[in-house]
């Protein structure tokens, strides 16, 4: 069985974030880079699918970015994954969703990947195409949100989480990609054996441009801090008194209190 | 008639070689009980303690012959003293006997047991006999009647007690015998100088010589047969002490106090990091099982054990010592449980006490690395999600590195990479640099440097983590990344000299950096401000004001800052109230260890505790020189129940609102 884990370097949310020139991104200098949640979600869950079968399938783990990309994919491997490919790309994140999921596809067409994880989204564009696109280009299932995966006889089973609360099974064979949502599983840390056994492990880089689709089919127009409209409200002092206040608050703004 | 006494009177001569015949056996016994310990010490691994004997050897002769660690518990540990010193002058007398009749007298015909020096002789002897079985009765009193809280009582102990007791009461009445057959009425004068033996003698004034002599060589017997069985049985009992907790001393770790050995993280040939088996630690580490004389001092202090948590700091030394000498290959994290690993805050009250020079914190620490390291264990998810943002954003709290200068604004404070022009650098650390409560400390601590025309740079957002609470917990990976990455931009500056307000900066940059490659001097705010107010440079409006003082366990225990700080306050006005648990004795705050990014989950609370403590004391006013603790402090206040009554400042607030100068 042959693996792909997809994921995306994106700046720590709690950093300070400034427009950039052109107003169209964020500006890089002052952020702190982390590996996108989900596609933590992604890594471990490929990985976990390799050591229940043994240690059989190859697990390759893709980023697409500048030099810059390469520090989660280290943690990647660290996780467990054997080998990573980094599709080099200064200006990935002028790249819209079609063109960065027609890269991945372009790359894995001809590996017979059986399984591609990835995250259901990313924590910065938040667009949740990149998964569904490429298995639309790749021709096989797609099964996205995903919160619980298990793997026997070559059937997939996993549930997907609905809006309102509502949960679903979905079951499918491979080929698929599968998109990984916030409760599948807990990534695990690197322990230091692995860390330096991923030091030795291979990195292919190539240019991501090879791949990818050359036009954008959207585009993003401006992007802005929203103008502030309301503000949190801080109560200080006594404790009865900000219950008072508290349940006076919800009583006056929501429904809550009745 | 001079003074002396015939050796072996009614036993005869006839009785030396039989007797040197049980010595050897008992000899034998002994020395084959330490022989079987020793495959144990060499399950560990290598470590040289014979080096720098000059140091050790000095160690060991204070600290078993004045007894100075012993008698740092007043009570049992004098108990302790003067029942060693009796025995030991015992012992020498026996020696002294021994070396005459044995060897000088009848070698040279040099008999020195004789005249003025035989009465002292006498004398002491006697005494040392007294005060023995008087400290040995205080012993067996507080073991048996008052039974302190936590003291274990074990087969050995009784064996003990009886065995000392019956030789030294034995002892009594064997000279008892001699001297009612030879000297009360022959020689009173002489008599006077065994007063012990005196008063044992009159009791068999009635007795017929028959009698006399019949008790006598029986009991002598009897004497020299527990005598000899003491011998025989130390390697088999606690009694291994003796030896082995006085080697102990001389296998003292003669590192600066808390330094922790730096792993090679690029070494992977052993295959594994910290230690899960005993093979895993040091020959000295189960040596220390050993010399554990389970005196429980260590958990009495230990304040892990005393807020009800699964951490005893002996009980994981005797697991050690377990699993060392009866199932080597099992797991030492399963023995001693990682609720346990995890509760410690190495704040080294247990090691510090210690009468037998017992190392625990680096046992506890290599197993936390095993965890940490192999593992990728935490102690819970929140030190886990606070790891992760040491790893990228260099606090624990996630917050933006960009911001970590933030505190700075408004104040004339260089931020290195602006400019370099600096007479210090001040290295805030994290708590002071983004908790909001903390960040007074930073801001009075700049306060201060501008009063005394001290120029402080500071690094701003170059600065991360320095690393001290991820490498307790045992992530010494992560701690020699953000190490790193420090060093690198200290060293980018030419800084001269750093000050933090951060005791666990101060040791980790002052200490753990050196074998990172580190050497600038460090100091810490408190002795700092000191030598500001004692070169006349900073000069203050005394206010009165009456407070308790919390030694931080990293400036206190670990770095043996204790005066200054008290010095520093007094000299702005405050009246110290001192708690019970103060100085070597202060009780942790409970964020030590890493465990200040940890939630307290079982037992009560440490901090709670230690509230509660200073508020005992009647001084509004709790005074700490660490941000961990002022952190622990402001919660322990609102969930102890002291709010209102106590209140909790660092010493840089207190001296930064009395600058002269100002209102």
């Amino acid at each position: 069985m042959k693996i792909l884990v997809c994921i995306k370097q994106v700046p720590d949310m709690e950093s300070k974030f400034k427009v950039n020139a052109k107003g169209v991104w964020y500006e890089e200098t002052d952020l702190a880079f982390r590996m996108n949640e989900y596609d933590e979600y992604a890594v471990e869950q490929a990985v976990q699918l390799k050591e229940q079968l043994g240690g059989g399938p190859e697990v390759t783990v893709l980023s697409i970015g500048p030099d810059r990309v390469l520090e989660p994919v280290k943690k990647a491997l660290a996780m467990g994954c054997d080998r990573a490919v980094h599709l080099k790309d200064d200006d990935s994140s002028g790249k819209d969703p079609w063109q960065i999921a027609s890269a991945i596809a372009g790359f894995s067409r001809d590996k017979n990947f059986d399984l591609i994880f990835t995250g259901m989204q990313s924590q910065d564009r938040g667009s949740a195409q990149v998964g569904a696109i490429v298995s639309e280009l790749l021709g096989c299932a797609c099964v996205t949100t995903v919160v619980h995966f298990a793997f026997n006889d070559g059937i997939v089973t996993a549930k997907r989480e609905l809006e309102g609360g509502l949960k679903c099974i979905v079951r499918f064979r491979l080929p698929a990609v599968v998109t990984c949502q916030l409760g599948l599983n807990k990534p695990r840390y690197p322990t230091l054996p692995n860390i330096m056994k991923a030091k030795k492990k291979e990195i292919v880089s190539q240019a991501a441009a090879g791949f990818a689709a050359t036009e954008a089919l959207s585009g993003t127009g401006e992007f802005y801090v929203p103008a502030k409209k309301g503000r949190g409200i801080i109560l200080e002092g006594d404790v009865n008194e900000m219950a008072d206040r508290l349940i006076g608050i919800l009583k006056e703004k929501t429904t809550v209190v009745r | 008639m001079e003074a002396t006494r015939e050796i072996y009177w009614n036993v005869g001569h006839g009785v030396v070689l039989p007797m040197y015949g049980f010595f050897f056996l008992a000899a034998l016994v002994f020395l084959y009980g330490f022989y079987r310990r020793l495959p144990a010490y060499r399950r560990g691994k290598a470590l040289n303690r014979l080096d720098r004997l000059r140091e050790r050897i000095p160690l060991l002769l204070k600290n078993l012959f004045l007894q100075v660690r012993v008698l740092r518990v007043f009570g049992p540990g004098s108990l302790h003293a003067f029942f060693f010193w009796g025995f030991g002058l015992l012992f020498i007398g026996t020696l002294l006997i021994m070396a005459q009749v044995d060897f000088t007298q009848p070698l040279f015909g040099l008999v020195f047991l004789k005249g003025a020096f035989y009465e002292l002789f006498s004398l002491v002897l006697d005494v040392s006999g007294l005060v023995a079985i008087v400290m040995l009765g205080g012993l067996l009193v507080r073991r048996f009647f008052v039974r302190p809280k936590g003291l274990e009582t074990i087969r050995d102990d009784y064996l003990s007690h009886t065995l000392l007791f019956a030789i030294l009461v034995t002892g009594f009445v064997v000279e008892g015998l001699r001297m009612a057959a030879t000297e009360i009425s022959a020689n009173p004068g002489l008599a006077r100088f065994s007063p012990i033996g005196l008063l044992v003698g009159r009791l068999f004034a009635g007795m017929s010589d028959a009698g006399l002599f019949l008790a006598h060589r029986v009991l002598w017997w009897v004497h020299f047969f527990l005598a000899m069985g003491f011998i025989a049985a130390i390697p088999y009992t606690k009694l291994r002490h003796i030896f082995l907790t006085s080697t102990n001393y001389l296998f003292s770790d003669l590192a600066p106090k808390g330094t922790i050995s730096t792993i090679n993280i690029e070494d992977d040939s052993s295959g594994s990091f910290g230690a899960a088996a005993v093979s895993e630690l040091t020959w000295k580490d189960i040596f220390d099982a050993d010399a554990c004389t389970t005196c429980k001092r260590c958990q009495e202090r230990c304040p892990a054990f005393a807020t009800g948590k699964p951490l005893s700091p002996m009980k994981v030394v005797k697991q050690i010592g377990e699993v060392a000498f009866t199932k080597p290959q099992a797991g030492l994290i399963e023995t001693v449980g990682q609720d346990a690993l995890w509760a410690c805050t190495t704040c080294r009250a247990c090691q510090e006490i210690c009468p037998a020079n017992i190392e625990h914190v680096t046992k506890i620490l290599e197993m936390r690395r095993n965890l940490s390291l192999m593992e990728g264990a935490f102690p819970g998810d929140e030190v886990r999600i606070a790891s992760e943002n040491i790893e990228v954003n260099g606090n624990p709290f996630g917050l933006a590195f960009a911001a970590r200068g933030d505190w700075a604004e408004g104040l004339a404070v260089n931020v290195m990479e602006r400019n370099s022009e600096a007479d210090i650098l001040y290295f805030p650390g994290c708590y002071a640099s983004f908790d909001k409560r903390n960040r007074e400390i930073a801001r009075s601590f700049v306060q201060i440097c501008n009063a005394a025309g001290v120029k402080a740079g500071i690094l701003g957002k170059e600065e991360k983590c320095c690393g001290e609470p991820v490498r307790k917990l045992g992530n010494e990976y992560l701690y020699q990344t953000t190490a790193a990455a420090n060093i690198e931009a200290i060293k980018r500056y030419g800084v001269r000299k750093i000050v933090t307000t951060c005791p666990h900066c101060f040791n980790t940059l002052r200490g753990d950096y050196r074998d990172l490659g580190l050497t600038i001097d460090v100091e810490h705010a408190a002795t700092f401000i000191k030598g500001l107010i004692d070169q006349g440079r900073l000069r203050l409006k005394p206010g009165s004001f009456e407070f308790t003082y919390h030694d931080s366990c990293y400036l206190g225990r670990y770095r043996d800052i204790i005066d200054e700080p008290r010095a520093v306050l007094k000299a702005a006005g405050g009246r110290l109230r001192e708690m019970e648990k103060s100085k070597y004795e202060s009780f942790c705050c409970g964020g030590g260890g890493g465990r200040v990014l940890a939630e307290e989950k079982l037992g009560t609370r440490i901090n709670e505790e230690r509230t509660r403590m200073a508020q005992a004391t009647g001084a509004p006013l709790l005074v700490s020189n660490c941000p961990f603790c002022l952190t622990m402090f402001e919660d322990g206040i609102k969930t102890g129940g002291s709010e209102g009554k106590l209140k909790a400042l660092d010493l840089t607030e207190i001296i930064a609102a009395r600058i002269g100068g100002r209102d």
